[in-house]
C-alpha cells in the first residue's frame, strides 16, 4: 500500500517537472501569446504545489495574480505592440 | 444506528460518483492526446469537464456530508464543493464555446472532417457586403 | 470504519488523477495551435479543481476548499481573454 508521504512527494515531483517544462517553453517560445499561456501553465502547477504544502491563503492570492491579472495585462500589451519576438533588435 | 446507515449511503454514492468521474477524466485525457485537431478535441474537453469535474465535485460533497470524522465544518466543505460544481457546470461550456468561436473566426485551427461549411460562406458574404 | 474506507478509496484514486494530469500537460506542451494549448490548460484546471476538493477530504482540513472556487473562476477569465484577443486580432477589428 502506498503511504501518504510517498504520494505527496510523488505529486510534488511531477508538478515540479511540469512547471519546469512550462518555464523553459515560456522562455524559448518566439510567439508571445503562446509564451503567456505556458506561463499560466507554470502558475497552475505552482498553485497546486502551494496547496500540497498546506498554504491555502497563498493559493487564494497567487491564483488571481498569476493566472488572472498577469496574462490579462501582458495580452493587452501584446495587442498594442507586436506578437512575434524578432531575432534582431 | 439510523444515522450511520444514512452516512454509509451518502459515502457510497459519493464514492461511486468520484470513481466514474476519475475514469472519464482518464478517458478525456487520452482523447485530448490522441485526437487529430482542435474541433475534435472539443468533444474530449466536454467529457473532461462535465463528467470529469462536475460529477466528482458532487461526489466529494456527498462524501464530506457523510463522513463524521471531519468534524462540524464538514457542512462548509460540502457546500463549497457544491458551489464549485455549479460554477463549473455554467462556466466550462461558456469558455469552450467562446474559444471555439474565436478559433473558427480567426482561422487559427482548421475544420478538417467536413463536407460543407455554410458558416464560412455566410461570413464571407457578410464581410463582403460590409466592405462594399 | 467509514474513515478507513474513504481514505483507502482516495489513495486508489490519486494515481489515476496524476496520470490524467500528465496526459493533459503533454497535450498542453505539444499543442500545435494556441486554442489547443488553452483548451488543454482549461480542462486540466477544471479537473484540478475537482482533485483539490477530493484532496481536502484526504487531508481532513475543510479550510482548504475555497481554493477550488477561485481556481475555476480565474481560469475561465484566462479563457475569455485569449478568445477575445484571437477574435479581435486576426479579424482586423
Amino acid at each position: 500500500m502506498l503511504s501518504m508521504e510517498t504520494l505527496t512527494y510523488g505529486i510534488l515531483a511531477l508538478l515540479g517537472v511540469i512547471s519546469l517544462l512550462g518555464t523553459y517553453l515560456a522562455i524559448i517560445e518566439k510567439d508571445l501569446v503562446k509564451a503567456v499561456i505556458f506561463s499560466a501553465l507554470q502558475s497552475t502547477a505552482y498553485a497546486f504545489i502551494f496547496y500540497i504544502l498546506m498554504a491555502p491563503d497563498i493559493v487564494l492570492v497567487y491564483v488571481p495574480v498569476a493566472v488572472g491579472l498577469y496574462p490579462a495585462i501582458v495580452l493587452f500589451l501584446i495587442k498594442k505592440t507586436g506578437r512575434l519576438d524578432g531575432d534582431e533588435p | 444506528m439510523e444515522e450511520s446507515m444514512i452516512n454509509l449511503a451518502l459515502v457510497g454514492l459519493g464514492e461511486i460518483m468520484v470513481a466514474v468521474g476519475v475514469i472519464s477524466d482518464l478517458i478525456a485525457a487520452l482523447g485530448m492526446l490522441r485526437f487529430p485537431n482542435f474541433f475534435v478535441r472539443l468533444h474530449a474537453a466536454t467529457v473532461g469537464t462535465i463528467w470529469g469535474a462536475f460529477l466528482p465535485l458532487v461526489g466529494a460533497s456527498l462524501i464530506a456530508a457523510g463522513s463524521e470524522f471531519l468534524g462540524q465544518y464538514r457542512w462548509f466543505m460540502s457546500g463549497g464543493a457544491i458551489v464549485t460544481a455549479i460554477l463549473i457546470l455554467i462556466l466550462a461550456p461558456a469558455g469552450s464555446h467562446a474559444l471555439a468561436r474565436a478559433a473558427y473566426r480567426s482561422k487559427s485551427a482548421e475544420v478538417r472532417p467536413k463536407s460543407v461549411d455554410h458558416l464560412r460562406e455566410f461570413l464571407k458574404k457578410e464581410g463582403g457586403e460590409e466592405s462594399a | 470504519m467509514i474513515e478507513e474506507e474513504v481514505i483507502h478509496f482516495l489513495i486508489v484514486v490519486f494515481p489515476i488523477y496524476m496520470a490524467a494530469f500528465t496526459l493533459y500537460a503533454v497535450r498542453a506542451v505539444k499543442g500545435p495551435t494556441i486554442p489547443d494549448i488553452v483548451l488543454a490548460l482549461d480542462a486540466m484546471t477544471y479537473d484540478l479543481a475537482a482533485f483539490l476538493a477530493v484532496l481536502a477530504i484526504f487531508f481532513r482540513s475543510p479550510i482548504l476548499i475555497p481554493t477550488a472556487i477561485v481556481l475555476a473562476l480565474w481560469v475561465y477569465a484566462l479563457d475569455i481573454y485569449v478568445a477575445k484577443y484571437l477574435e479581435s486580432k486576426e479579424m482586423g477589428g
